[in-house]
């Protein structure tokens, strides 16, 4: 037999010694025993490989009854019958499950819009100058295609096919091109919008707002460090990522720029000496003013973000409450700092006024002092604070420095970017910052990302009948599995509450007389070893529920408990001998890569996942920073 | 025999397809509720109702569309290195001792759900004057006996595969990973995946 049956074989026989071990003999067996028994049946069942959304219903109805008979064997069938349905009903009434097939659909219909292939061309010439930069190009594409998209499949296959060709033709390893592909490709899981991070919501009881705003920065940790790990690497073993070539760094110019370029190396400098009629020969005018048009959009899009910042701080008091949410993070963070430094400069301490009063309870309170201070200035502007003109003389600079060294080459990189890139993070800032500042619920933004990704797919002229087919049929599919499982899961979380199974699992945890951090741990580890032989749905909607009540007891924040359960299992993507994303990029490899090195090159970003595991743990501030912001404003 | 096969997944797929239009028209109803909120002032009560009661639909009904494709998540540690018929025999002894009773008792227990429901016209209490609530319980019925009769397919298919030794054919469908259309979709095409095997053997020796 094949090593991987002995590997599940073991781990079965594994859990029936845990049982073994644990029960007590028959004849004091009590219902709660009979719980854990379940528990252990269900590890074994979906093992066997059998549907688990059915496995889940049919043992939890089987339990049930169980446990209504020995209650009460005359009304034992109706009673559970009543359960059964109830609970169905209520994952057909939840309303937090609905972004489900929403966020889903969006998925697709972004990943029929055919952007990544551009994606990666232009973030790959965009990047050319770093070490490794096809692999951080793999990892950063990833990233945003992932994260919009959300279907690790068909992330790891499209990359599978665009970028593992590309960088073993520049002559990168199996192990590190392996690694970039299938590593980035996963992001998706974590960085929201992502279906994991509902379906915890759904099960932890935990807003999903909250869910989303914590995930973001260890989102962006993760890729951070990915990325990192790939220049590293790349710097000290040039040769297992070797740079690339200068042809195939430069970016072909088009004919206009071609002539300008001859006479000024910078765009500005090139764009408007062409304006003023000198050299503009053989250049027509429309083409001239379109790309000034497109060279000054940075200008233009940081204007607008300050002014509106500057409006949304300096505006008079009485709007405070309303308007706070709008304020830039950055600039808030700067200026609560700064406000809380130096509390005798009379201006400042103004300006943090707002920050203080911001709890939504308090503002009752503040209004009449509001209500004074407009009597007094009525509609006058505040002055900035120094925080924010700070961060105006941060964007001039950055905005200096690209100007000086824009030439046509970036200019063309810039404008391929524009086509791929920046509409992609649009419409997942789009999405998550109406769900962060409250604009919408998780509900209305998955359904405007929806409609967005409508948007982007017509915008790409890839909008016709058969993709939005495909699109719909897939992602009910998709919602199906989800929430079928689900509905098994409630059935079987009943009947393990009802028969007591909870009550011993918490008795059992709280005589081991544990820390919150030892639990902490044994949870973690305990959750990345079902990550190896099972999936992240499965571990979310049958373990989670165990571990959530025993939260309140160690007081440990289910918000926090979850962003450390979804940066967990993303390992689950990642670990042999389910690590999907492996398969996937097997699937469309060259004979010749083994299964082995594409697990081999995954092993480092499993010790990175491990590694920012315990930066988070270490700092929770990373995850928690946001969601505070978003629950005081 | 295979005949009554297709025919029973035909019928699962078309319904299943069917009701999955209704994510569209979710994305469009909640798109323009919130237009209509934001921009003409006039949010509508029974948008709310609407929304879950599409969302429901849609998911309910397509679980046997699901079953039909195969599109239940499995624990795929051990099933995908066994022989058909060890997988065969192990799917149809769990699909009798867990489908049957399960999904069994979920149609019953709808029903009469359903039967209480529609015997009292029971109206949405999600907000004041909510919309009628009777047809939206009675999907739960609907989607168990069609979830119901497509397990029984299932199982037949079991016992095709026990005897003969290889699963039989299902009908194809669009799939999530479809490789063949993604290396269509960036112009991939299967010599360039061979050439590139120069350079993983050539790396071979240096690497592994």
């Amino acid at each position: 037999m094949r090593k991987e049956v002995w590997f599940g074989l073991s781990i079965m026989a594994i859990v029936v010694g845990i049982v073994f071990w644990m029960m007590p003999p028959p004849s004091q067996m009590t219902n709660g025993h009979l719980g854990l028994l379940m528990l252990a049946m269900i590890v074994i069942a979906i093992m066997l490989g059998f549907p688990t959304a059915f496995t889940l219903m049919g043992m939890g109805t089987m339990f049930t009854f169980f446990f209504y008979r020995s209650v009460d064997p005359s009304t034992a069938v109706v009673r559970t019958l009543d359960l059964m349905v109830q609970r169905a009903y209520g994952v057909m009434n939840n309303d937090v499950l609905v972004s489900v097939p929403l966020f889903v659909f969006m998925g697709y219909l972004v990943e029929r819009a055919n952007l990544i292939e551009r994606l990666f061309k232009s973030l790959h010439l965009a990047t050319s100058a770093i070490p490794g930069s096809l692999a951080v190009a793999t990892v950063v594409t990833c990233a945003v295609f992932a994260t919009a998209s959300g279907i690790i499949g068909a992330v790891v296959t499209l990359m599978g096919l665009l970028a593992f060709p590309a960088m073993l033709k520049a002559g990168y390893s199996i192990r590190i091109s392996a690694g970039a592909v299938t590593a980035g490709g996963t992001l998706g899981i974590l960085i929201p919008p992502s279906v994991l991070l509902i379906l915890y919501g759904a099960t932890a009881g935990v807003s999903v707002v909250q869910l989303y705003a914590g995930a973001f920065f260890p989102g962006i940790l993760l890729a951070t460090l990915y990325v990192g790990y790939n220049i590293a690497y790349a710097k000290l073993v040039p040769s297992a990522a070797p740079p690339l070539p200068e042809e195939d760094k430069r970016v072909k110019l088009p004919k206009f720029a071609e002539v300008l370029s001859r006479t000024h190396r910078n765009v500005m400098a090139g764009l408007v000496g062409a304006l003023k009629g000198k050299r503009n020969a053989d250049v027509p005018l429309r083409t001239v003013v379109n790309h000034l048009i497109i060279a000054l959009l940075p200008v233009a899009a940081s204007g607008l973000l300050l002014g509106s910042i500057y409006l949304s701080i300096t505006a008079p008091e009485y709007v405070v409450p309303s308007e706070l949410q709008e304020m830039g993070l950055a600039v808030m963070s700067e200026e609560q700092i700064e406000g809380l430094m130096e509390p005798e400069d009379a201006e400042k301490t103004e300006a943090k006024e707002p920050s203080a009063y911001s709890r939504p309870e308090e503002t009752a309170e503040v209004k009449p002092v509001d209500e004074q201070k407009e009597e007094v200035a009525p509609g006058e502007r505040k002055p900035a604070p120094t925080g924010f003109w700070i961060t105006v003389g941060i964007f001039a600079a950055g905005l200096a420095v690209f100007y000086a060294i824009f030439t046509f080459a970036r200019l063309e990189i810039f404008k391929m970017l524009l086509g791929s890139f920046f509409p992609l993070a649009l419409l997942i800032l789009g999405v998550l910052g109406t769900i962060v500042v409250g604009l919408a619920t998780p509900t209305e933004a998955a359904a405007m990302g929806s409609f967005g990704g409508f948007v982007l797919a017509a915008a790409y002229r890839q909008l016709n009948f058969s993709r939005v087919k495909e699109s719909v049929f897939l992602c009910a599919k998709t919602s199906a599995m989800v929430c079928w499982l689900f509905i098994g899961s409630a059935i079987f979380a009943a009947a393990f509450a009802l028969l007591g199974g909870q009550e011993i699992v918490n008795n059992w945890v709280k005589s081991l007389d544990m820390s919150p951090i030892q639990f902490m741990l044994l949870a973690q580890v305990i959750i990345f070893l079902l990550g190896w032989p099972l999936e992240w749905t499965e571990i979310i909607v049958i373990f989670m529920p165990i571990f959530i009540p025993l939260l309140s007891y160690f007081n440990i924040d289910p918000l926090f408990f979850g962003l450390l359960v979804a940066l967990n299992l993303q390992t689950a993507f990642l670990s042999p001998p389910v690590a999907m994303a492996a398969f996937y990029l097997k699937g469309v490899a060259p004979p010749h890569v083994s299964l082995n090195q594409i697990f081999i090159g995954m092993m480092p970003y499993m010790v990175i996942q491990v590694i920012a595991l315990v930066i988070l743990y270490l700092f929770p501030a990373i995850g928690l920073w946001l969601p505070s912001l978003v629950y005081q404003g | 025999m295979q005949k009554f096969l297709l025919t029973v997944d035909k019928i699962s797929t078309f319904v299943g397809q069917v009701f999955s239009w209704l994510i569209v028209s979710l994305t469009f109803l909640i798109t323009y509720e919130i237009f209509s909120r934001y921009a003409l002032d006039n949010p509508h009560p029974w948008a709310f109702d609407a929304m879950l009661m599409m969302y429901g639909t849609l998911f309910m009904m397509s679980g046997a569309y699901t079953l039909s494709k195969n599109g239940h998540v499995r624990g795929d540690v051990l099933y995908g290195f066994f022989p058909p018929r060890l997988q065969a025999g192990l799917d149809l002894t769990l699909y009798i001792v867990f489908f049957l009773p399960g999904v069994c008792a979920l149609c019953w227990a709808g029903y009469t759900y359903a039967a209480e429901s529609w015997a009292i016209r029971e109206y949405s209490s999600i907000t004041s004057e909510g919309p009628p609530i009777y047809p939206f319980k009675t999907v739960i019925p609907v989607a168990g006996a069609f979830i119901l009769m497509q397990g029984i397919v299932e199982m037949i298919r079991c016992g095709i595969c026990l005897k003969q030794g290889y699963w039989p054919s299902r009908q194809e469908d669009v799939e999530e990973v479809d490789v063949d259309k993604l290396k269509e979709m960036v112009k991939v095409k299967d010599e360039d995946i061979a050439k590139l095997d120069q350079y993983a053997t050539a790396k071979k020796g240096s690497d592994a």
